[in-house]
């Protein structure tokens, strides 16, 4: 976040509870960009890509892969940041949204799998944080996070983890936890709810 | 609501359902308020664990996604401002589950419908149907509209032959040619709009080669029809770059 830019200088025209954002202000970005202001996009994605690229790569894995990806990501929030909507969720949830789905959507492809697969025969029944970037170790919010973390249960864990950044579904889950089908959604959905209670996690 | 359907709401936030499941459990969001805001909070939550995977990305990658919006034309809001909208826009459903816009590189449509060489437009066929007949199955019925119309692609000893009707607002799809969609995947079709957005129009199943597919949908507000290999039980959008991609006129 050492790059991000002062936020807009354009007052925010909408909810006033908006307005207490802390950070940088990315739903004034997005909503500058929705207008075609190219500037308030590069401030936009100076601000978020290390999240971005950072969650599509631990997904996707391959680097010039994750690259593409990435792309379209941004390309995509360019295209519908009309659609943003801060009334139903903040800006960095509606981002990482698109940007898990993209990236999760080209893993299921079946050439990108391969691909995956291939680069990672060996990956994925246990993913380990502590393989991640250097800048997470240190930065407060991964540390709250990781703390939150350990208020779930193993198995919470394991499931929400191969969902959420090994990019499985719930089935793919199941099978390679061994636990009976139907009951990774559950799992993922225990640890969810666990997450977010302690987090204290807005919409 | 379904307790089954809401027990779904985690593995939706964290992307884990199948395509079939997610597409069930987004109808379902359209008409239940709480696994609407439980939704949005399990991924708050969820998104919470990006934090986790800070990764700098290339500098080179900044320089080729701003080169690349500059010819991209933001969408308008999805709001009440009726005159701009001639389909119903699945709002709700839309920022609730920002479904990425269906055509994932809009541009490698067009440019794969552009730089077919093979691509014909056969113009208005004659119709050979010009008496009666009552056992017409759909696709002939677009085959013999008054209006229809064809394009057919010919690629790698695949050839494929589009007929559409504007009257009967339908096309159909004849390939011959066409090998059996590898394991686990199926031929899936799109009906790709003005908006560059690429919808679900059906599936091909071919044998011996083989197929016939009445696409799905109205093809009044497409501008091509295109043909990709999806898990099997298709994609709500295209996860390949297309096999086929035909203009239509």
């Amino acid at each position: 976040m050492d790059r991000m830019t002062a936020a807009s200088s354009d007052p925010p025209t909408s909810e006033p509870g908006e307005a207490a954002a802390r950070g940088p202000d990315l739903g004034g970005m997005l909503r500058r960009s929705a207008r075609g202001d190219e500037s308030a996009f590069a401030e936009l994605y100076d601000a978020t890509c290390r999240r971005i690229y950072g969650l599509v790569l631990r997904i996707v894995r391959d680097p010039a892969m994750s690259e593409e990806v990435t792309q379209e990501v941004y390309l995509d929030v360019w295209r519908t940041s009309a659609r943003f909507d801060g009334a139903k969720g903040s800006a960095i949830s509606w981002l990482m949204t698109i940007a898990h789905r993209t990236a999760v959507d080209r893993v299921r492809s079946s050439e990108a799998s391969r691909r995956r697969d291939d680069a990672h025969a060996t990956a994925t029944q246990e993913v380990d944080f502590d393989q991640t970037a250097e800048a997470a170790h240190t930065s407060i919010e991964a540390q709250r996070v990781r703390k939150a973390l350990e208020s779930l249960t193993e198995a919470q864990r394991s499931a929400v983890e191969l969902a959420y950044l090994g990019g499985y579904t719930h089935t793919e889950v199941a099978s390679l936890l061994d636990l009976p089908l139907g009951t990774a959604k559950t799992r993922i959905r225990d640890g969810l709810i666990r997450l977010r209670d302690t987090l204290g996690v807005p919409a | 609501m379904s307790p089954d359907l809401h027990h779904l709401s985690g593995a939706y936030a964290v992307d884990a359902l199948d395509i079939d499941e997610r597409s069930s459990f987004e109808r379902h969001l359209t008409a239940c308020p709480a696994c609407r805001a439980e939704v949005a909070e399990l991924q708050g939550a969820a998104h919470a664990l990006s934090s986790l995977s800070d990764v700098a990305p290339p500098a080179s990658l900044r320089t080729s996604v701003l080169s690349g919006i500059a010819h991209v034309r933001p969408l308008p809001p999805v709001g009440p401002e009726p005159e701009e909208h001639t389909a119903p826009a699945p709002a709700e459903s839309e920022q609730l589950a920002p479904v990425v816009p269906l055509l994932r590189r809009p541009r490698s449509w067009v440019a794969a419908a552009a730089a077919a060489a093979a691509v014909v437009v056969g113009g208005v066929a004659v119709n050979a149907w010009t008496t009666p007949e009552p056992a017409l199955t759909a696709a002939q019925q677009v085959q013999g509209a008054g209006d229809a119309a064809t394009v057919t692609s010919e690629k790698e000893g695949t050839s494929a032959t589009l007929a559409y009707s504007r009257e009967l607002d339908q096309s159909v799809l004849t390939v011959s040619g066409l090998a059996p969609a590898p394991e686990g995947m199926t031929y899936q079709l799109w009906y790709v709009g003005t908006d560059e957005v690429a919808r679900p129009a059906g599936f091909l199943t071919p044998s011996d080669g083989r197929g016939e597919a009445l696409l799905q949908g109205s093809v009044s507000a497409a501008t091509a029809v295109g043909v990709t290999v999806e898990p099997a039980g298709g994609s709500s959008s295209p996860t390949s770059d297309p096999i086929m991609v035909m203009a239509v006129a």
